[in-house]
């Protein structure tokens, strides 16, 4: 293979795993802390869409100012949806908790979308650019925005990663997806938690939606490719394991980009999906899994 | 400091606990004994509010505690040590002792209290980055307790540490507990090992099926007939 190809696949994939391993990390910490087989995490990657359109455009907000306006628009959506949701059903019963949870998610979605459109229209909301230049990356002229999207995903992960390692919160939230019971033992207040953690997820996913908005636009159905992506990443990586997640995301955007060369489009998503099934006949707990992780004997 | 009264529980609509009484005074060490199945477990859970009651009180130092959310009950000086451990198992020992001192915000502090329970049980300091999930039977025993520990409770409640260890390292266990009484800490022990348990309490209860059948003194009970034939196996 030509290595100009290879780089140019190289970077490109890398470009596309970034964004990934950012919408993955949010569902994983989602699934992995609080069980929940979250199906509406792509309309918090449109709400970020939208809260970085109407910052930057109407409000004429700088780019990185817009985008982090969106991060915490969808951080605080998320906190709320964790309150009005999934607290009276984790006060209500934790039975079945799993198909119940993923059912609520599954409404949420349908609902959000529903509201997205009464209130936004169908009309698709982009802009041309963010900002006006191109970056020359080995040989090759990429547009900034993809790469300060890349940028933006890195340093997000590479914070969650030093939220979650090094400080007590983010300790603690590891300590309740280990042991919940252990957690409130220890005097760690697990609702606050959970909230908390929603809010990250769904923070993660409106960061990526608003880094994008200039190569996807934000319109009511936009959350569907996002959900799809995450969830065959997070399903190849592993369910629930974090680190995975952002390793599952890059290897995911560089077998896209090679296979998209290779097959073009619509065999593209063949190789993707035959990739999943080899997976899941072979090693279901995913690359990264060790076990599953017993969120149906919860 | 601790009064339990007329306490019932249930698990869904089994009815284990039927009516359970007991208290333990500061800087004494309590016993819960009882065969298998007896619901010495039910009420360490009921106490730490990890299981809701059905009826009864539940006080410390004087304030009610009954149903209280377990992570408040932690906060209010109260430690419950499962059987199960509820070790954090993918994180090392040093993380799980700095969970255990979780709402304490002093650094110096933590370390101070590190540095105490690295004192009592010296092979954790050993293993210090080590994962808990690969420590051994009676390492993570002592790693629950030295968790339970950091976070400076008035009150430990242990559940059956000696279930499954080798009976050399069941006598380290009840060491170290001796140890932290002769410290000054409050214990609540429930156990089936009812021999060596009465030779390091000061008082104890018996359960049986749910219900207080007997208490008293430690020295007392050793010469209870009903005792001595039904747990200690002599004529």
């Amino acid at each position: 293979m030509d290595w100009m190809i290879f780089q140019n696949l190289l970077v490109t994939g890398l470009l596309r795993g970034g964004l990934y391993a950012l919408m993955a990390v949010g569902l994983a910490l989602v699934f992995g802390v609080m069980n929940i087989c979250h199906f509406a995490h792509g309309e918090y990657y449109v709400l970020g869409a939208y809260a970085a359109y109407f910052a930057f455009v109407t409000y004429g907000m700088n780019p990185v100012l817009a985008i982090l306006v969106a991060a915490l628009f969808s951080f605080l959506a998320g906190a709320i949806t964790d309150r009005l949701f999934f607290y009276p059903l984790r006060k209500r019963s934790k039975g079945d908790w799993v198909m119940n949870a993923f059912l609520l998610t599954a409404g949420l979605s349908v609902v959000l979308q529903s509201v997205y459109r009464l209130v936004f229209g169908n009309r698709y909301r982009g802009i041309t650019q963010y900002w006006h230049a191109s970056i020359n990356i080995l040989g090759m002229t990429i547009a900034a925005d993809r790469v300060m999207a890349f940028g933006i995903a890195l340093a997000a992960i590479a914070a969650m990663w030093f939220f979650l390692q090094r400080t007590r919160i983010g300790r603690a939230i590891r300590a309740v997806s280990q042991d919940e019971r252990g957690a409130m033992l220890v005097g760690i207040d697990l609702d606050r938690i959970q909230t908390l953690t929603f809010a990250l997820g769904s923070m993660l996913a409106g960061l990526g939606g608003a880094s994008l908005l200039s190569l996807s636009p934000a319109y009511p159905f936009g959350g569907n490719k996002p959900l799809i992506a995450s969830w065959f990443v997070v399903t190849i990586a592993g369910l629930g394991n974090v680190q995975g997640a952002v390793i599952g995301g890059f290897i995911v955007g560089i077998f896209e980009s090679v296979s998209y060369f290779f097959l073009g489009q619509g065999w593209q998503e063949v190789a993707s999906l035959g990739l999943l099934i080899l997976l899941l006949l072979f090693k279901p707990t995913g690359l990264f899994g060790t076990e599953i992780k017993s969120v149906w004997e919860k | 400091m601790l009064e339990v009264n007329g306490l019932q529980a249930s698990y869904d609509q089994l009815q284990v606990l039927w009516d359970v009484s007991l208290s333990v005074k500061e800087g004494e060490f309590v016993a819960l004994i009882g065969s298998n199945g007896a619901g010495k477990t039910t009420t360490l859970r009921a106490i730490s509010g990890v299981l809701k009651l059905k009826a009864g009180q539940v006080s410390f130092l004087g304030k009610p505690v009954t149903n209280l959310s377990p992570h408040l009950v932690c906060q209010r000086g109260i430690s419950f040590i499962t059987e199960e451990l509820n070790l954090f198992e993918g994180m090392t020992v040093q993380e799980n002792l700095l969970l255990g001192a979780y709402n304490c915000k002093d650094g110096k502090k933590i370390k101070a209290l590190q540095t105490e329970v690295f004192d009592l049980f010296p092979i954790l300091s050993e293993r210090q980055s080590q994962l808990a999930g690969t420590l051994s039977g009676g390492e993570r025993r002592m790693l629950a307790v030295a968790r339970g520990l950091m976070s400076e409770p008035r009150l430990l409640m242990v559940d059956e540490p000696s279930l499954g260890l080798a009976p050399k390292v069941v006598l380290s266990v009840f060491n170290a507990l001796k140890a932290l009484h002769e410290r000054g800490v409050t214990l609540l022990l429930v156990e089936q090992n009812v021999h060596n348990t009465l030779q390091i309490a000061d008082k104890a209860y018996v359960l049986e099926q749910g219900s207080i059948i007997l208490q008293g003194a430690s020295a007392d009970l050793l010469q209870n007939e009903y005792l001595r034939e039904t747990y200690l196996g002599k004529r």
